[in-house]
């Protein structure tokens, strides 16, 4: 529904009948020729936007939610474990080494953000039976580390080409998305966000603790592991396509707490939906709000950060 | 041959040796008490069998196998466990945790069944707790959470249940009502228990109710005494291991001839 409204909706102005002309077009139902401007506008910008904008919501929400749940801290997301900072030293290394080829910047923004979780693990499991502080803990070094690089980064990119766009990047944008990227982006998201939809009544019972939910049969290590490398490769795709895009994997499941309660089994599918509709609402409003287009990542922190302030006072006195 | 035999068995964290050269037989259908003094390794013997914690040395066996080569659900087809204190990370409702006792017999992507759901509420009703079905557990006191943790138990569907001093957060009542949920559940269901406590007269209470009860006395990393209660808890046994006098008492209550063991004063 989200989708087919933000198809209508852009700066550059075309009538319902346009629309439809070029999508009929594209799908071999309309034959007389349609203006390339309206199919690029239509096809390449608006639809592309808003189906990449659904899977980056569904991906960074599902992610938060998981992580929440495992770690039995319900103000965790993907950025604690230093996913988001990995994954974005990665790309931004990608963009000067090798002149920001599409295929190395995936490739880079994956891996780091795979060896940011690793280390914050290994950190984490200094101590044995894995403590929750500690992973945390762990997460917000590794995080820290990997934003210094990112600023050292800056500092030696070339400040005409490089430079501009690592920044941009960085802010949180889907201005990027084109099919033919949204298809590459889709399927790291997509495996990530269908393996947590699967895995999502093993996340209750991790929820427990370590020690009960080996003792109620689960091998805890290697549901954790699964559950980590689904959202990581979930947030990691998200971060290569859209940069880095705050708090929608913070605020986006405690909507879904607040509307569903905490059993994993409901929350996981509700907070995939919401974050998809979130954040292509969101996109809708930064690419129209203004003349020149607003940062995506900018936008969910300005909604974001006081809308959690309201939801942290409206649950305070209920618990979560 | 017991149903958990465990033989020489010894854990030591670093250096130091929690216990050392354990050996225990522990029968079907046996009500089993382990007795002793906070921090003497009770939680962490009950873990071994549990297969979380693996021994230095020795070996248990859980139904003839060794637990150390067995897999988590494998341990937890046979023995289900209770802790002694359970946080709630999230205000789960009573009958999403009792479903959580149907992890081992489900694979890693599928989640339970209507059969499971079914499992759960007959455990709850079992229990006598299915009035709490769509409460959130954090909401309930520590005997009712205590009895939503025993339905979980249930719903594991295993000869064995763990449990490690269950009733160390609960009042008198509660106490009493949890006892009298764990003698009906052993002689409706043939179930095997150990038990972790420090109250001896546990033992006592078992055996009251006409269950078959054993007992074990740990001490300074070891079994100092095993047998039946009367022959565990005597008063010279309380002033060894616990260093108090006391007092064996028997009485008489619907025309049964009962015993306690009373602390009277340390020395």
């Amino acid at each position: 529904m989200i989708i087919v409204v933000s198809l209508f909706i852009g700066r550059y102005p075309l009538s319902f009948s346009e629309v439809f002309t070029a999508l009929g077009f594209k799908l071999g139902l309309v034959q007389e020729p349609v203006p390339s401007t309206h199919l690029n506008v239509v096809w390449d910008v608006r639809l592309s936007r808003a189906i990449l904008g659904t899977l980056v919501g569904a991906s960074l929400a599902v992610s938060g939610a998981s992580f929440q749940g495992m770690f039995r801290n319900p103000l965790v997301s993907a950025n604690i474990l230093g996913v988001t900072s990995g994954a974005g030293f990665g790309a931004a290394l990608a963009i000067i080494l090798f002149d920001g080829q599409t295929l190395f910047i995936y490739l880079f923004a994956f891996g780091f953000g795979l060896i940011a979780v690793v280390l914050s693990y290994l950190i984490g499991t200094t101590y044995k039976a894995t403590p929750t502080v500690m992973l945390v803990l762990g997460g917000v070094v590794v995080s820290s580390i990997f934003s210094a690089l990112i600023s050292l980064l800056k500092y030696i990119a070339d400040p005409f080409n490089q430079l501009p766009s690592i920044v941009f990047w960085l802010m949180g944008s889907l201005a990027s998305a084109r099919f033919s990227d949204t298809l590459i982006a889709a399927i790291p998201m997509s495996i990530g966000v269908v393996g947590l939809l699967l895995m999502r009544w093993r996340l209750n019972v991790l929820s427990l603790g370590d020690i009960e939910a080996r003792a109620l049969g689960l091998n805890v290590f290697v549901a954790k592991s699964l559950a980590i490398f689904f959202a990581t490769l979930a947030t990691a795709g998200a971060v290569c396509v859209s940069g880095i895009i705050g708090w929608v994997g913070l605020v986006i499941p405690h909507i879904g707490r607040m509307l569903v309660g905490n059993n994993n089994e409901a929350l996981i599918p509700v907070t995939i939906s919401l974050g998809a509709g979130y954040l292509v609402i969101v996109d809708n409003i930064a690419r129209t709000l203004t003349g020149s287009e607003i940062p995506l990542g900018i936008l969910t922190s300005l909604i974001g950060g006081p809308f959690f302030i309201y939801l942290i006072r409206r649950t305070k006195a209920r618990g979560w | 041959m017991g149903i958990i035999n465990v033989s020489n068995a010894t854990f030591s964290y670093g250096e130091e040796n929690i216990f050392e050269n354990i050996d225990l037989e522990i029968n079907p259908g046996e009500v089993f008490c382990l007795f002793g003094p906070n921090g003497c390794g009770k939680s962490t013997l009950i873990l071994c069998m549990m297969g979380v914690l693996a021994l230095t040395d020795g070996q248990i066996t859980l139904g003839n196998r060794n637990v150390r080569g067995m897999k988590p659900p494998e341990v937890a087809r046979i023995a289900a466990y209770i802790p002694q204190s359970h946080e709630k990370p999230f205000p789960y409702k009573a009958i999403d945790i009792v479903l959580m006792g149907r992890t081992a017999h489900t694979s890693t992507f599928s989640p339970p069944t209507p059969t499971d759901r079914r499992i759960a509420e007959e455990a709850m009703e079992k229990v006598g707790i299915i009035q709490f079905r769509d409460r959130p557990y954090t909401q309930l006191s520590g005997g009712e959470t205590q009895l939503v943790l025993v339905a979980r138990a249930l719903a594991q569907q295993t000869p064995i249940l763990i449990m490690d001093e269950p009733t160390a957060h609960l009042d008198f009542r509660n106490e009493l009502n949890f006892l009298e949920a764990i003698v009906k559940l052993v002689k409706d269901s043939s179930l095997t228990i150990v038990m972790a406590t420090h109250f001896p007269n546990h033992a006592f209470y078992f055996e009251g109710t006409g269950i078959k009860s054993g007992l074990a006395l740990m001490n300074n990393k070891s079994i100092t005494i095993k047998g039946n209660p009367v022959e565990v808890l005597t008063e010279e046994n309380m002033e060894n291991v616990f260093n108090i006098k006391s007092k064996l008492i028997s009485y008489t209550w619907k025309d049964e001839t009962l015993k306690q063991i009373v602390p009277l004063e340390t020395f």
